[in-house]
């Protein structure tokens, strides 16, 4: 009885169903807004099911042995998929020069078996280079980086296009978010000691025309409206350029019915405090990335291409092709 | 003075395409084999292509594979290519030109009404991922019109047009083998693209897979393709149903590669 079950499992009829099911998964998955995880995970299961069925029942898997390895390796493939989907860490974070990273995540999404060493990343951004052609077309990112690797030693590199940060199993990659970042101290009038703070202002040049973000002094109660203003081009249409802090700039601040133009080293007052405006930086946007699975992935994914390339090799040198 | 020598090699190697085409047509029609003539057009028609597209690469300083232009101008290099090879290398295929180049045809005129601008290519497309990338799509598309050219004479032979005009190629059953070994090249080499796409992918963007359109089309026209090697398998299909199937994935993997860009500002949308 069990051995009939199985029997159907594992025929080829079985597979042209489950291959259409992970077909309108995919369609699913593809046009759907929200989480369609299931759209795909039960048809890989059935599909890990019927290849099981496959090698357990029939005879040419004796036979062939690339076959078998073959699809041995597509097993694999889901098994480590399905364990990447429950274990991966995907997530964006946005850091000012010379910021620390503080493993909060700006977005985060993650898989339930996600255990990871996230707060024991030590890593900042030590400022960035963007090149750009006429056209305002980005070429290439360079951003220095300082981090700690597993043992502790402090280190110094570059990371960008092509070349990410990994730390503890997390990738870090620089975005094409970036933008300029305000600088802060507060001073509480209740005591206790000052505090630094960046405004992370809208990425530029893509909102180039609204430099403007609310923010809340870490520590204060009161929210303040800061703009960033400048003449100069920075990002010239006519003629390659680079991304760089304007030399010179305005940035008004409001709070309430306060409204004030301030320089480096000049304050405003705040009802809980004093806010000093220290000076212009840059942020740059990164993602994260954790998936200890990749590497098996990419071990089987050319195992199973190479058995199937061995398997026909060998079916199709039977018979010469003319 | 380069775009110019450029522009003039792509026009002569169009115009030998053209003719060569033309020739197999008529070999057909005719019923004669001026195969040899063809071969030769062939050959010198992508020689002249090669230069066309090498002096374009040295003149903008990235490789065709930016612009709609580009994308149109490398892959039909890359589909007649492998194409010629096929035809050098397998005589029996020979007179299947007469249904191959009309598809090349169609291509060369859609490359020819789209914008030859420059275009500009990303920072994320300087890697060698990327041609390895590029270079296993376009073999996966090249084996898969070679199988597109087999079934169409086992589905023209198997209408009332034909006229005899392909009784000296093989049997329906042989070619409808042939155009299964060139099916299953074909699916080795997509399965080689998927996977250089995903190690790119993960370098530049930090994601192996995003489902983007491209992405997403080109894991359906995988399935597709497994799909209809399966099918030819458990149920043992005729030549024609083969040979239909032949047809169904190269409509869709063609859609996949110049269709996705249609409804993608690049090949792979926001991924720049």
């Amino acid at each position: 009885m069990i051995w009939q079950w199985i029997s159907k499992l594992a025929s080829l009829k079985f597979t042209l169903v489950v291959l259409v099911l992970v077909g309108t998964g995919v369609i699913i998955s593809y046009r759907s807004e929200g989480t369609t995880t299931w759209a795909l995970a039960l048809p890989l299961f059935l599909f890990s099911l019927n290849l099981f069925a496959a090698i357990l029942t029939n005879p040419v898997f004796r036979r062939q042995m690339p076959l078998l390895m073959f699809h041995l390796a597509l097993i694999a493939i889901v098994l480590l998929v399905a364990v990447g989907r429950l274990s991966y860490l995907k997530g964006r974070i946005e850091l000012a020069e010379g910021e620390e990273f503080s493993a909060r995540l700006a977005e985060v999404e993650k898989g339930p078996w996600h255990w990871g060493q996230l707060d024991q990343v030590s890593f900042s951004n030590e400022g960035f280079t963007i090149e750009y052609a006429p056209g305002v077309q980005r070429g290439k990112t360079v951003n220095s980086v300082r981090w700690r690797d597993e043992q502790g030693t402090e280190k110094r590199g570059v990371i960008g296009d092509m070349v990410a940060l990994s730390v503890h199993g997390y990738n870090f990659y620089t975005s094409h978010n970036k933008g300029f970042a305000p600088i802060f101290t507060w001073h509480p009038d209740a005591g206790g000691p000052s505090v630094a703070g960046a405004v992370h202002l809208p990425a530029y040049p893509r909102h180039e025309y609204s430099q403007a973000q609310t923010w809340t002094p870490p520590g204060s109660k009161s929210n303040v409206w800061v703009m960033l203003q400048f003449d100069e081009v920075i990002l010239d249409p006519e003629k390659a350029s680079e991304f760089r802090v304007p030399t010179e700039h305005k940035l008004v601040v409001r709070a309430g019915e306060e409204r004030r133009e301030l320089g480096p080293g000049e304050s405003i007052r705040l009802p809980d405090g004093v806010l000093e405006y220290n000076g212009l930086r840059s942020w740059m946007g990164y993602t994260i990335f954790y998936d200890f699975t990749l590497p098996w992935l990419l071990a089987s994914g050319v195992l199973a291409v190479g058995c199937m390339a061995w398997y026909f090799w060998r079916k199709f040198s039977v018979r010469p092709w003319n | 003075m380069t775009a110019g020598y450029e522009l003039q090699a792509l026009w002569a190697a169009l115009v030998l395409y053209v003719i060569a085409g033309s020739v197999a047509i008529f070999g057909v029609v005719l019923r004669r084999k001026p195969e040899r003539a063809v071969l030769a057009l062939l050959f010198l028609g992508l020689a002249l292509h090669t230069a066309s597209i090498a002096m374009r690469w040295e003149r903008i300083g990235h490789g065709p594979y930016i612009t709609m232009f580009e994308i149109l101008s490398s892959n039909i290099w890359s589909l007649l290519l492998v194409y010629t090879l096929a035809y050098w290398r397998i005589p029996a295929i020979r007179p299947t030109a007469a249904a191959v180049m009309p598809i090349m045809f169609v291509m060369m005129g859609w490359m020819l009404m789209s914008n030859p601008y420059d275009g500009h290519a990303p920072s994320t497309y300087h890697t060698i991922w990327l041609f390895i990338h590029i270079g296993f799509a376009k073999v996966f598309m090249g084996t898969v019109l070679v199988a597109v050219g087999i079934s169409a004479i086992i589905l023209l032979r198997q209408s009332r047009y034909h006229g005899g005009r392909f009784t000296r190629l093989p049997d329906d059953k042989r070619l409808d083998e042939l155009s299964f070994r060139f099916m299953a090249i074909g699916l080795i080499f997509e399965s080689l693209m998927l996977i250089a796409g995903a190690i790119w992918a993960q370098d530049a963007w930090g994601r192996y897979w995003n489902w983007d359109p491209l992405e997403t089309w080109s894991f359906l026209t995988w399935l597709f393709l497994i799909f209809s090697l399966h099918l030819r398998v458990a149920y043992k299909t005729t030549p024609r149903t083969s040979a239909l199937l032949v047809m169904a994935v190269f409509i869709l993997a063609f859609l996949t590669f110049f269709g996705v860009p249609f409804i993608s500002e690049s090949p792979h949308k926001g991924a720049v």
